[in-house]
């Protein structure tokens, strides 16, 4: 017998890719903003730590944590490679568009490593111990890109141009991950029951809850849930709470005027389908017992790749409220 | 299940603001590890290990921060521990080292929290990257209305929370919201944010950390001895639930019914209200004070928010509550359940400055997180046997 484990990556045919990003933002403090000051002058600096000197430099010292008086030298800019690791197929999120080394750098001066690139046609070209020097960009920021690369040889190549002019401060850092996430046969199905305009769940065999069809387990219970669970479940139901969403701007914020969420409790059964988007309802409209029904997404909407289901939302009924006062019980 | 005793002998904290743009991440965290090293009076070779608690993370988009801050809280060549349950993390992080000690594995433990929520966007975080965030407050917002549906609480008890915990934070050095002369009626002519919440009954955003030095009961008595009372850690309870399942009530959740039971059950307390002095509880959105005061066994279910009526949970009340200001004030995420956790422990310790409560001998603090899914709990005092059992 195989295990759900097993089962569960044999099953999974369809994949969806996300891409998450992000514009973060880094305050660099009093020892790597000078650093990236440094940088943008072509320069690189350290810092003394007893009778090591640390590049980059850093505020305390990394084997006991004492706090470095800030005593800056310049180091290198030329350097030795400690160890290097050949990257023959770079994606667009690395440094450079062609093959090239990642390398543990000890610039002259320095007695710890800097990790960067050096820019070599090819594998051939890197060895544990060769010398290499920065090649600088033109316009520089004050961050550690302002090296293009490292090259072999002594000599660095320094480029007059464009520099902040003020102490960097601040770091800028554009995250970006794109997953592939496996979609699970329950999912699968949920998709294709709303793709019909059927509502449906799966129910517990145990206690008899009914979760949503693309759950896959009890939690109270720990039991698997599959196609054996299926129940249908009305598509009407009462607003048994609500909140009213002031859409707070942030990068991705797709959302500008203020939008309600509703918990349904569905009619019939005991289920309740948190947070669901009501539809051409004003948001000083919504109430606890308004009485509503599933919005499907008519063939235009379907066609709309990027919509995440074909269920909209819900409209209201017309129906008088449920007045029942124990429905404000029944948030989940 | 014998453990040992636990002092908490060494507290530090930020100063918490919605920038600090002065510090690097490094030198946030070391800010708070200072205090609490200094408090202690010892130094970073003292700490056997460290437990370092945050937010997603997403929040700062830092990876594995754990590894990335070890030298930087004095950890190399030493056990170094990430603790995560969202929101409640910073008092689970509390909990985890002080069980480090009980259970006799390290002698000096360094706890640590914080959040930096200036590199990042907290609703961006918690939409996990997506659109249409609803936040926190919107996520929590359903609850607060069925409390407030189910307990007939009047309406001004949510903004008279936000100006206690506002006024309160006016005594507090380090709290990040300083808003002189606020009133009910600036509260309530605030944005409404995440209907019923307004804008002035929301926590805010904040850069900061927390740092707590925990020892074992020689420690504990070296320090007593030396004039500087240390905390006991009298009881420690942790609970989590699912998110959603049919029937489950996230007003009353029995998550945070059963942690409170057990913690009050290990620290021999029978009455809360009457043998508890203080409280120090998650409360990121105003209604959540009357909730878990409920919640947690302090007032009977339907009566938190006339405590809150009464002016009870005041700092001059018979039962204060958050008077550090809260979760309200100051909300560096990571760090926010583990300031929780400190200030009870100054409060019994009787360090807690302008917002000391007079005569706190045994203090109760609570972190919660996720969909309110997530509780940890301590009880201290100021001596391993306060009620003398």
């Amino acid at each position: 017998m195989r295990t759900s484990h097993e089962r569960g990556i044999a099953e999974v045919t369809i994949t969806v890719e996300s891409t998450i990003k992000f514009p973060y933002k880094r305050s660099l403090g009093p020892v790597i903003g000078p650093f990236m000051t440094a940088l943008a002058e072509q320069r690189f600096i350290a810092i003394r730590s007893g009778s090591r000197v640390i590049c980059p430099p850093l505020e305390w010292d990394p084997e006991t944590a004492a706090e470095l008086p800030r005593d800056f030298v310049d180091v290198g800019p030329a350097g030795t490679v400690c160890t290097w690791s050949w990257v023959s197929r770079p994606t667009e999120q690395h440094p450079l568009d062609r093959p090239f080394a990642f390398a543990l750098i000890k610039l002259d001066g320095a007695d710890t490593a800097l990790t960067h690139v050096v820019d070599v046609e090819s594998i051939d070209q890197m060895s544990t111990g060769m010398r290499v020097a920065p090649r600088w960009r033109a316009e520089r920021l004050g961050h550690i890109t302002d090296v293009e690369a490292f090259v072999p040889g002594e000599e660095a190549i320094t480029v007059n141009g464009g520099v902040p002019g003020e102490p960097v401060t601040m770091m800028s850092y554009d995250a970006s991950i794109t997953y592939k996430i496996p979609v699970s046969d329950n999912t699968i199905k949920a998709h294709e029951a709303t793709a019909q305009g059927r509502l449906v769940g799966l129910k517990c065999p145990v206690c008899e809850r009914i979760y949503a069809r693309d759950r896959g387990f009890c939690p109270i219970d720990t039991v698997e849930l599959t196609d054996d669970h299926e129940v249908e479940l009305p598509q009407r139901g009462v607003v048994t709470s609500y909140t009213i969403i002031t859409p707070v701007q942030y990068p991705g914020q797709t959302e500008t005027e203020p939008f309600s969420r509703v918990m349904v409790l569905i009619d019939e059964i005991d289920v309740v389908m948190m947070y669901q988007p009501l539809v051409d309802v004003p948001v000083e409209d919504v109430r606890i017992g308004m009485r509503v029904a599933v919005v499907w997404a008519s063939e235009a909407e379907k066609a709309d790749a990027g919509r995440p289901g074909n269920l909209v939302g819900w409209m209201p009924t017309g129906e008088p409220d449920n007045t029942d006062p124990s429905l404000a019980n029944r948030i989940m | 299940m014998s453990t040992r005793p636990v002092a908490i002998v060494g507290i530090g904290q930020t100063n918490h603001k919605s920038k600090r743009w002065d510090v690097s991440l490094g030198g946030l965290v070391r800010e708070a590890a200072f205090r609490a090293l200094e408090d202690a009076e010892m130094e970073w070779s003292d700490i056997d290990a460290v437990v370092l608690g945050k937010a997603p993370d997403l929040f700062e988009g830092i990876m594995k921060p754990e590894l990335y801050l070890s030298d930087a809280l004095g950890a190399t060549g030493k056990p170094m521990f990430r603790v995560h349950t969202a929101g409640s993390v910073g008092g689970t992080t509390g909990i985890v080292a002080s069980h480090l000690v009980a259970a006799g594995r390290h002698k000096r433990v360094l706890a640590v929290g914080y959040q930096k929520q200036s590199e990042g966007n907290a609703q961006f975080a918690l939409g996990s990257g997506q659109g249409a965030s609803m936040g926190a407050g919107g996520a929590f917002a359903p609850y607060m209305r069925g409390y407030i549906h189910r307990s007939g609480a009047p309406e001004d008890i949510g903004p008279m929370v936000a100006v206690k915990d506002r006024q309160n934070a006016l005594k507090n050095p380090y709290a990040h919201l300083k808003i002189e002369n606020i009133s009910i009626e600036q509260v309530k002519a605030s944005p409404m944010m995440w209907d019923p919440i307004r804008y002035l009954e929301s926590c805010p955003s904040s850069d900061g950390a927390c740092a707590v030095v925990l020892t074992d009961e020689e420690g504990g008595k070296a320090a007593a001895a030396a004039g500087r009372t240390p905390a006991w850690v009298l009881a420690t309870a942790v609970r989590s639930e699912p998110f959603q399942f049919p029937g489950r009530d996230p007003v009353r959740p029995a998550g945070a019914v059963d942690c409170a039971t057990d913690v009050y059950r290990q620290a021999g307390i029978t009455n809360p209200r009457e043998q508890l002095d203080c409280a120090e509880l998650y409360v990121p959105f105003s209604w959540y004070e009357p909730m878990w005061l409920e919640a947690h066994l302090i007032a009977e279910e339907g009566q938190g928010w006339k405590m809150v009526e009464a002016g009870d949970t005041a700092l001059t009340g018979s039962f204060p509550v958050n008077m550090s200001g809260g979760v309200l004030s100051s909300n560096p995420i990571g760090a926010s359940g583990l300031l929780r956790f400190a200030e009870a422990a100054l409060q019994v310790r009787g360090m807690a400055g302008e917002h000391q409560v007079e005569e706190a001998n045994v203090a109760v603090a609570q972190a919660y997180g996720a969909a309110a899914q997530y509780y940890a709990m301590w009880v201290v005092a100021n001596s391993l046997d306060p009620f003398g059992s």
